[in-house]
Formats: C-alpha cells, structure tokens, sequence
C-alpha cells in the first residue's frame, strides 16, 4: 500500500470507528452508519490536516464513499 | 394521540400545522428515536386521556439517558412563543430557517409555534448534513430568525469560513453552551443579526430565561426568568416553576403530571443572584450536552463494562473548541483485542458525540472512601496517565 493510501486508511479508521478488516477502498457513506454529519466535517478537518488540502462544503457533503475522496484528492495532484 | 415522524414532516412540512389544527393529540419523534417505536407505544399508552386533546408530545432524554416523553399544552406554547417575540425583539422576523430537528423542543416552540403564531414563514433545512442546501437557505433569507446550538458555531465557521448572511436580522442560541467567544465571529457571518441566548429544558417546553449576548460578559450569564416563570436554586441545583411548563412526563414507565405549583429540576447546576440574574455552574449529575445531544456517562460506562472487564470511569473535561467532553479511564491497560472490542462497542451502540474524546489507562483507579471514583484525582492522574486512543479530528 503507498504512503497515501495507507495515510487515507487511516484517517477514516480512525474517524468511523472502523475495526480490523472493516476498511474498504470501495466503502461508501451507507455501509457505515457512523459517518453522519459530524463525520464529514471530521473527515474534512482529517483530509485539511493530513493532505493539506481544504475542502469545500459542497465538496465534503458530496462525499458518498472512500473512492470519491481520492477522486477529489487525485484532483489535487496526490497519488494513490 | 398520533404520531408523526420527523421524516414525515420533511416530506409534508403543512402536516404539522394540520396537527395543530385538529383537536388530537400528537407526538412529533425524531426520525432516529433511539427508543423505538414500541417504547413509544407504551409511553403513549401511559398518557391520561385529559392529555388526548390540544396537546403534542416531544422525545428527549431523561436524566440517565434514558427516552422520556415530554407532553405540553398548545395554548401554553403558543403563549410562551409571545413572550419568547417580546424578549427576543422578533417582530422584523418575516422567516425562520430550522437548522435543528423539528423535534427538539427548542425548535419546534422558538421556531415553528412562533412562526404559526405570528404567522410568519418557516423555512426547512437538512441542517448542516446538507450544508451547500443549508448555505442557499441562509444567503436567500430575508429578515430571517435562526435558531442554532452552541456545537454548530464550529462547524459553520469550518464549512462556511468566509461567507456572511445578511438576511439573518436575529440568532437565538439554546440547548448547550452559549458561544461568547465567537461573538465577533458571528458577527462577522451575521453582520445584521442581534444575537440571544436562550436557556430552559424540555419540561420548561422549553424555555426559562433569555438574554441579548451583549447583556452580560460570560457564557454561564444566562440571564433573568421570562414572566410567569420564576428559577431558584436549592443545593446548588436550579429548579423552576412556568406557567408555560410541559404538563406530564412519561419516564421508566410512569406518568407523571406536572401540577403548576411544583418546582422541577432542570438538570443543571447554578445559582441565582439577588437580582434574578441566572448563573450556571455545570450539569447536575452525570449528564451533559455534546453538540447538543444528551451525553449519559453512567449509560457509556454500563456498556463498556459489557465488554471490558477491568475497571472503568469517565470524568469531564473540554475538547478544543471548549465544548463538553469525556474521558474514559481503564485499569489495568487494556491489550490491543480489548481495545478493538471497546471500539467496535461505542460505533455501534452510540452516534459521535457519546464517544469519549480519550481512552486512556492508569495502574490504579484512585477512589474515594465510598468506593467510588475519585474523579477529581482521576483527571489530576490522567495528566500522567496512558493514552490508547484519541479522536483526532
């Protein structure tokens, strides 16, 4: 696993909860019911923190699962 | 005595003012009642039938976070939302937007009795769950009236740093910490709006005292009682006597009338001044408010016992933001499989806010002579304490 990947497990690991071999790159907002509201705004402080990248509102509520935050990230040059 | 979902609502806002309209009785849940339906069920059955009529039922947690129905009288809230008008300087308020579920009393009474009693537009939002949705409905009010928890000042400054909502002309703040830090921020998001704190409980359905942010210097200045409503403290515990009070409260299986000459509990700790000036002191208890969720430490310890076997204890302390939060203490240190365990339980058996800021572990839980506890030496302790896991973000 590269360096980000490994860093976007991480930070989702530990704002859902999630348990050994409960992560996906392919999960989505509707397999977890703990990534609620306050999830996506802590994911987005997560992200900020992690890949210096802010994101939008609109951007952070779009967010329907793992593979659409890397599409976002992949957007900002960061390789997964 | 009907029930209504707030999902319902969503789909039909008018369905609420057909419910006030007709002579039943109704209940207003919460589209995750963590109580379930046939709690609620049974709760409605224990209401007496001089409550089938003219009056409407609200959920909330009950003093160890237990469900509890709130029922209150129609004519009392609609006469608590003129005094509610005429504290607040309402009356520029052509709208108001709802960020907060309908079912929070804090709401359902400020917000849409008001905006039926005065017959002014009342706007819906997802809240911030949909914050470009909740954006729009912000930039588009005009002479609007917000009402907001402290817990979503940070999330509104994160999602909307540089936005500004001149529309909004009064913000009401209620059911946690008042934000009087970010004062000048909202001032800045809100540069037309004159900003109130509110303070009561859900059997004051809900409102006791109310004061303009410029009146007093601190969070814990909740200003003086509304009329009709008189606060006093006995040990350190505020208690309140309204005219405009909920009439029953169904908790643990019993039915309990509210007559008007009782003084209730409001669940927080406080003092009142020779002036009537209200000051809070903390929470009564064991139970606070999280981004406006009522935090049960007693029910989170129960249920990390049921899988963790050492011993356990919370204390309280702050997160970054200056929000209430707890920590969870463990001895001896749990292994890495007890850890996941304790995980895995606090995801599924409660949303965000009852999760504890920290895990952390000491040798010895300090107690004191009752056996209990000591939790004043266990936060002292937990400054050298081990720390296993923490929310990050």
């Amino acid at each position: 696993m590269n360096e980000n990947r490994e860093k976007l497990r991480s930070l989702l690991t530990d704002v859902l909860l999630l348990g050994d071999g409960e992560f996906r790159f392919d999960l989505k907002r509707t397999d977890v019911d703990a990534w609620d509201s306050l999830a996506v705004v802590s994911i987005a402080v997560g992200v900020e923190e992690t890949f210096q990248y802010h994101m939008s509102a609109e951007e952070a509520a779009a967010v329907q699962g793992v593979a659409d935050l890397m599409k976002i990230l992949e957007g900002q040059a960061i390789r997964f | 005595m009907k029930v209504v979902h707030e999902a319902e609502v969503d789909r039909d806002p008018a369905q609420v003012t057909r419910l006030w309209a007709a002579s039943e009785s109704f209940v207003l849940a919460p589209t995750r009642a963590g109580s379930g339906r046939s709690w609620l069920t049974h709760a409605i059955a224990l209401v007496p039938e001089s409550h089938g009529q003219r009056h409407f039922g609200l959920l909330t947690s009950g003093s160890a976070g237990d469900p509890k129905l709130v029922i209150g009288s129609r004519a009392r809230a609609e006469a608590l939302a003129e005094v509610i008008h005429e504290r607040q300087d309402n009356d520029p308020a052509r709208q108001t937007i709802c960020l907060l579920p309908l079912s929070y009393s804090y709401a359902f009474v400020n917000q849409w009795v008001w905006s039926h009693r005065f017959g002014r537009r009342f706007v819906t939002t997802a809240g911030f769950s949909d914050p470009a949705g909740t954006r729009a409905a912000l930039e588009a009010a005009r002479d609007a009236m917000v009402c907001m928890v402290g817990a979503q000042v940070p999330l509104l400054l994160q999602l909307f740093p540089t936005a500004t909502f001149p529309g909004v002309v009064r913000l009401h703040f209620a059911g946690a910490r008042f934000p009087q830090e970010r004062l000048e921020d909202l001032a800045r998001a809100f540069p037309n709006a004159k900003v109130f704190n509110n303070y009561g409980c859900a059997e004051a359905m809900p409102r006791l005292t109310i004061r303009g942010a410029w009146e007093a210097p601190a969070a814990q200045d909740v200003g003086k009682a509304l009329p009709g409503i008189s606060v006093r403290a006995r040990d350190d515990v505020l208690q309140f006597r309204s005219v405009y009070s909920a009439t029953l409260v169904v908790e643990n299986g019993v039915a309990h009338a509210i007559p008007g000459e009782e003084w209730i509990p409001t669940g927080d700790l406080g003092q009142v001044a020779a002036d009537g000036t209200v000051l809070l002191t903390g929470r009564a208890s064991e139970v606070y408010k999280r981004f406006g969720e009522k935090i049960s430490l007693p029910q989170v310890q129960t249920a990390v016992q049921g899988v963790w076997k050492g011993h356990a204890a919370l204390y309280r302390t702050t997160d970054e933001m200056g929000e209430g939060a707890h920590v969870l203490v463990l001895a001896p240190a749990p292994d890495d499989k007890e850890l996941k365990g304790i995980l895995a339980l606090l995801r599924a058996s409660f949303a965000r806010p009852h999760w504890p800021l920290r895990i952390e572990s000491v040798g010895t839980l300090p107690l004191l002579p009752n056996g209990k506890p000591d939790l004043r030496r266990l936060a002292d302790t937990a400054r050298r304490s081990t720390v296993h896991w923490a929310q990050r973000y």
